[in-house]
């Protein structure tokens, strides 16, 4: 839905006046890709096309795109956050449940290998369940913890490789 | 007669106990789905990919379906009774059949809603089933430069018209197709933007990609703007049913929605939004009761949801037949097949006819389980709103966590989830679209594939991609894709 979200919206709350970071964010990423792309060979000898063509090609346009949108910004390009269920764009974010629900997702980088798939969705869970609002830690805990060990169960007979109940202690 | 022929195979196929069974579990998945906030038939397929491990592919591509079909009919649900579009090919829904609902017409609405999507489903299907076999027979002809023009019409499409800003849907695809090349060179063996990481040289999974910019985008961005509200469910207890004067008023925009839903559906970039925002401008104009347009008038609620529904029809056309996904769940259905070894194309059919005409056969069914569990038990569905929010989004990060670590048991893939949940949320709200990153990412190999193919048979003569008709034809609609809005921009600001 390209422009409902805009034209519902008539008080225009924005995200930001002028967000240059993220035309900055764009050129990084467009420069990255152009400096891995022209470490590769552009061409090659029977189809014309090298393994960086495509690299290169996608880092520059990266790039240009990003010095674009640093031009629309300064022209006062507005950016109006997407609605959702549950959220609307005119909003005002609120950066401590964005943080809880952000170290929720990265839990399992730090716990899946030696906790296991049980206790890290239990704490990712309860993370989670807090970042909404939830003050009902025991049901969270008892919920995720469920949720976990049965997912474990099901998924691991149904074939897939999640690790060990219980690593750390040899389960 | 031949095609007749291969369905009754089909049907041999998706008619096995077994086959019916994932059927039913899909529809009913697919509704609940689409009832529920947060997941889209997209990320719901995305996360049922681990059971492609264990499950045979016609059973596994039957669940899908019905997940797919089940998801539309489980968006109209939400749109009318509480005002919130499951997905959004059902916003134009929300915006009438929420309106009857508050006239006390609700039922009416949710009748119009199904029977809609049934009709517009099972027309859409018979389509498929006649069309799909000649365009796959025809896709025969293509040569890669006219395969590599298509993706340049999917990649300009896509980034055009899913976006409100072309300098933001271009940004989009091009990340995609940047994540595309990251890996070892299919042609050369060649390691490219790994930076010096084995994990990366396997390259990047569309379903880690995907989950995490639906679903930890989707967490991390609700969770910071949830303020613990919840719409008011409007009950449709002793109102009215269905009339034979709503079912004369609704049968025309049925037809006219699905005539609209399937093509569009099959056009890359043509999604369910544009068919239905079209049906709806369409019904609108056509109407004999404009005064209740915007009140609660009952063809706009027949017609987009069935334009709907023929789209989620029309997207397997070109994914069958071409191997090419227009939108995001058909995207994440090319990466089923491929867990399974397959490609799609017109050698699918060929190669395994049961696969696809199973799929095909079990549509059908699926459409009339979707019925039978839709018009009946609207208000079970409905009880699934009252499942508490902050428990129901900490469910879908454990079941995105399963999917990424079940999938690979890769530190590494979960350090990408949380990478790119963190750039999912900034899509949302700098307003990027999510799609053209998918269609980038799944296109780009595909694309360069066909261009070095292309450029190798005419020997390095890049005037090869212009030399067949077909060719020249998808790089002009291309263009025009590029152009139009401009030029229309311009001759808007200077009438």
């Amino acid at each position: 839905m390209p422009n409902s979200p805009h034209a519902q919206r008539e008080d225009g709350v924005r995200a930001a006046s002028r967000p240059f970071w993220l035309a900055g964010a764009v050129i990084a990423i467009g420069g990255l890709c152009l400096y891995g792309g022209l470490q590769l060979p552009q061409a090659s000898r029977y189809a014309a096309v090298g393994p960086g063509l495509f690299v290169t090609v996608s880092g520059s346009a990266l790039i240009i795109l990003g010095i674009m949108l640093g031009v629309q910004i300064a022209r006062g390009e507005q950016f109006e956050p997407q609605d959702a269920e549950d959220a609307t764009g005119t909003e005002r974010a609120d950066p401590k449940a964005l943080l809880l629900a952000l170290a929720a997702a990265c839990v399992p980088i730090f716990t899946i290998r030696y906790l296991g798939l049980p206790i890290t969705a239990t704490l990712s869970f309860v993370l989670v369940a807090r970042a909404f609002g939830s003050r009902r830690l025991v049901l969270d805990v008892v919920s995720g913890a469920l949720l976990g060990i049965l997912a474990w169960f099901l998924f691991t007979r149904l074939g897939l490789q999640l690790g060990s109940f219980l690593p750390i202690a040899g389960l | 007669m031949q095609t007749l022929e291969y369905l009754l195979q089909g049907f041999g196929v998706a008619l096995q106990p077994v086959n019916l069974l994932w059927a039913l579990l899909g529809s009913v998945l697919g509704t609940a789905i689409g009832v529920l906030p947060g997941i889209g038939p997209a990320l719901t397929i995305a996360l049922l990919l681990p059971v492609t491990i264990s499950v045979a592919p016609e059973s596994a591509f039957i669940m899908f379906a019905g997940v797919l079909y089940g998801a539309m009919y489980g968006g109209s649900t939400t749109s009318i009774l509480i005002n919130t579009p499951g997905e959004a090919g059902s916003m134009m829904t929300a915006l009438e059949g929420n309106k009857m609902a508050r006239n006390g017409r609700g039922a009416a609405a949710l009748a119009t809603a199904a029977i809609g999507s049934f009709v517009a489903g099972t027309i859409a299907t018979i389509l498929l089933t006649f069309a799909a076999p000649v365009i796959a027979e025809l896709a025969f002809y293509l040569k890669p430069a006219d395969y590599f023009a298509l993706t340049v019409l999917a990649f300009c499409s896509v980034a055009v018209v899913m976006g409100s800003s072309r300098v933001r849907g271009f940004t989009s695809l091009f990340l995609g197709i940047a994540l595309g090349t990251v890996g070892i060179d299919q042609m050369t063996g060649q390691p490219r933007l790994t930076f010096g990481a084995s994990e990366l040289l396997g390259g990047i999974e569309l379903t880690v990609v995907l989950v995490s910019l639906f679903a930890i985008g989707e967490i991390l961005y609700v969770a910071s703007r949830y303020r613990g509200s919840s719409s008011q469910v409007i009950g449709v207890k002793g109102q009215k049913w269905f009339t034979r004067a709503d079912f004369s008023r609704s049968w025309k925009p049925w037809l006219r929605g699905t005539a609209l839903g399937f093509p569009m559906g099959a056009l890359p970039g043509g999604g369910s939004e544009i068919p239905t925002m079209l049906s709806y401008t369409m019904e609108r104009k056509l109407t004999k009761h404009p005064e209740e347009f915007g009140h609660g008038a009952i063809e706009g609620v027949a017609g987009p949801e069935a334009a709907n529904n023929a789209a989620a029809a029309g997207i397997l056309v070109p994914l069958l037949t071409l191997g090419l996904p227009t939108s995001a769940t058909a995207a994440v259905l090319l990466s089923a097949f491929q867990n399974y070894g397959l490609q799609p194309g017109p050698f699918l059919f060929t190669s395994n006819p049961q696969l696809v005409w199973g799929l095909i056969a079990s549509l059908y069914i699926g459409n009339v389980m979707l019925l039978v569990l839709n018009l009946p038990l609207v208000g079970m569905w409905v009880k699934l709103l009252a499942i508490p929010r902050p428990q129901l989004y900490a469910g879908i990060l454990v079941f995105a966590t399963i999917g990424i670590w079940g999938v690979s048991g890769l530190v590494s893939d979960l350090i990408i989830m949380a990478v790119v949940g963190v750039v999912g949320y900034v899509m949302r709200v700098y307003d990027f679209p999510i799609a053209p990153v998918l269609i980038g990412l799944i296109l780009s190999p595909m694309a360069e594939t066909q261009l070095r193919t292309a450029l190798a048979a005419g020997q390095g003569n890049w005037g090869v991609l212009v030399q067949t008709p077909l060719s020249i034809t998808f790089l002009l609609v291309a263009a025009l894709f590029l152009l139009v809005p401009a030029v229309l921009k311009r001759l808007r600001a200077s009438a």
